[in-house]
């Protein structure tokens, strides 16, 4: 396996002050990953922020690189963002729901943290068409834009 | 049949290479002049190019070392010589995709010509202009496997981009009257996804959806998608791939929620598992940055693995290309 010098990676999702993180316990060795949290990079911007404030120095990732960081065994513990939990699951931000799949097929632990209500379940579609104000997608382009998603159980045990 | 730019995105013309840049698009549809080995090595380093775009370089580069220059020497040995060279560069511009199996064709082709005492310039040219014929003719019959897959009624999530053969075969199903809708991932940070498949989707009369990276887990979870399509950049003789970032957690989801994910590959035996793939990891500002602007906190860092390896357990369906590879 190449070496990537990052040897043990604590993964985090989703937007999260720095009340929520006085309960994570990183191991000395563990890297802080945090997840860009498209299309308004607010866990990247505001997550990062308040590790910053901790003294950890986190790491951004985009949305699409978690399995890559899971599939190479780097990813000791998973911390999750979640508005509203009970026993038949938990509502988080969108993409929580590929962190608890890859979480459990890899056998990595995963833990929920509380995070703020967000007041809407779907984004403006248009949202999604650019990035930081610069349009990319050509005009006439749809998009869907799910900003939370239900995540069973059977992937938080 | 619609055929996109992307299909065949290099061409050569008066001894010169023009490329897509396939970062302009879809906002300019404007081709690089390449004219040698180095120009060829920037344009795949610097992503102007990738994955098939990626292989036409590598083939059209041998044919511009065979213009005015060393390849006009009569002396075989200094041919095959430089040959070699022009390989070892485009070996070593990016790490992931398998330039060495391509290159090796045609150093290959070069030193059979010669140990035959033919002319090492004319084998350089046959066996690249035979290669591109065959290449193109059987990724034309794989547009045409493609559509036959794509069924009524169908909705196909893709990542990243398939470099045409999507949007080519989407045109011919639509016109065999099948409806069928695509979501297409935005593929951070080059959003080829949102830039060049929904563009080019567009183009071919196709219904298309842009959804962020992480909203995969929604629309598979919601029922939105009964089929997943993604290209390869390569594959190992186990039948595993590399591809752009982001495949590995599409795949492992599609399993999750049973749908099937189908693979275009080009079968190869240069290396025995997906683990044995080296990892292309780049710059962090491509993250961290957006038009030279940073994105997020001055001290905060990044890291950006281009491509996922995808096992071969995961793959539903793979369409294979035999590229000779």
């Amino acid at each position: 396996m190449q070496d990537y010098k990052i040897k043990s990676i604590g993964l985090f999702h989703g937007i999260l002050s720095a009340e929520s993180l006085k309960k994570v316990k990183l191991a000395k060795s563990e890297r802080a990953f945090v997840c860009e949290g498209r299309p308004g990079l607010e866990a990247g911007k505001m997550t990062t922020g308040a590790f910053l404030k901790k003294g950890i120095i986190p790491t951004v990732i985009s949305d699409n690189m978690a399995g890559f960081l899971f599939f190479k065994g780097l990813v000791k513990q998973v911390f999750i963002a979640c508005q509203y939990a009970d026993n038949k699951g938990a509502l988080c931000d969108t993409g929580a729901l590929i962190m608890a799949v890859l979480a459990r097929k890899h056998k990595v632990p995963l833990t929920l943290l509380v995070a703020e209500h967000r007041t809407r379940f779907l984004g403006d579609p248009k949202s999604i068409l650019s990035f930081e104000g610069h349009r990319i997608a050509p005009e006439g382009t749809h998009g869907y834009v799910p900003l939370v998603e239900w995540v069973p159980a059977k992937y938080l045990k | 049949m619609f055929e996109s730019p992307l299909f065949w995105p290099a061409y050569v013309k008066e001894d010169v290479l023009y490329v897509l840049d396939e970062t302009l698009v879809p906002s300019k549809i404007k081709y690089i002049p390449v004219k040698n080995v180095k120009g060829a090595v920037a344009v795949i380093r610097d992503m102007k190019t990738r994955a098939f775009g990626q292989f036409l370089v590598v083939l059209n580069t041998f044919l511009l070392e065979n213009g005015p220059g060393p390849l006009r020497t009569r002396d075989q040995v200094r041919k095959i010589k430089h040959l070699e060279a022009v390989a070892e560069q485009l070996n070593n511009s990016r790490p992931t995709f398998p330039f060495a199996e391509v290159t090796r064709i045609v150093v290959g082709a070069a030193k059979k010509a010669f140990a035959n005492e033919g002319d090492v310039s004319v084998a350089v040219v046959k066996t690249v202009q035979g290669f591109l014929a065959g290449i193109r003719a059987r990724r034309l019959q794989r547009v045409r496997q493609i559509a036959d897959i794509l069924q009524d009624g169908d909705s196909v999530l893709t990542h990243c981009n398939v470099s045409g053969e999507l949007a080519m075969a989407a045109s011919l199903a639509i016109a065999e009257g099948k409806h069928i809708k695509f979501f297409a991932t935005e593929t951070r940070p080059y959003m080829q996804g949102a830039k060049l498949t929904v563009w080019e989707l567009t183009q071919a009369n196709a219904k298309v959806t842009l959804v962020a990276d992480n909203a995969i887990g929604s629309l598979m979870a919601d029922g939105q998608v009964n089929k997943v399509i993604i290209g390869s950049d390569r594959s190992a003789a186990n039948g595993d791939i590399a591809n752009k970032i982001g495949s590995y957690q599409i795949a492992v989801l599609a399993r999750e929620f049973g749908i099937p994910l189908i693979v275009l590959t080009q079968p190869s035996r240069g290396v025995a598992s997906g683990g044995d793939m080296p990892i292309e990891i780049r710059d962090e500002n491509e993250i961290l940055a957006f038009n030279g602007k940073r994105i997020f906190g001055n001290k905060v860092k990044g890291f950006y693995p281009g491509f996922d390896v995808v096992p071969h357990q995961l793959i539903t369906k793979a369409i294979e290309i035999h590229a000779g590879l």
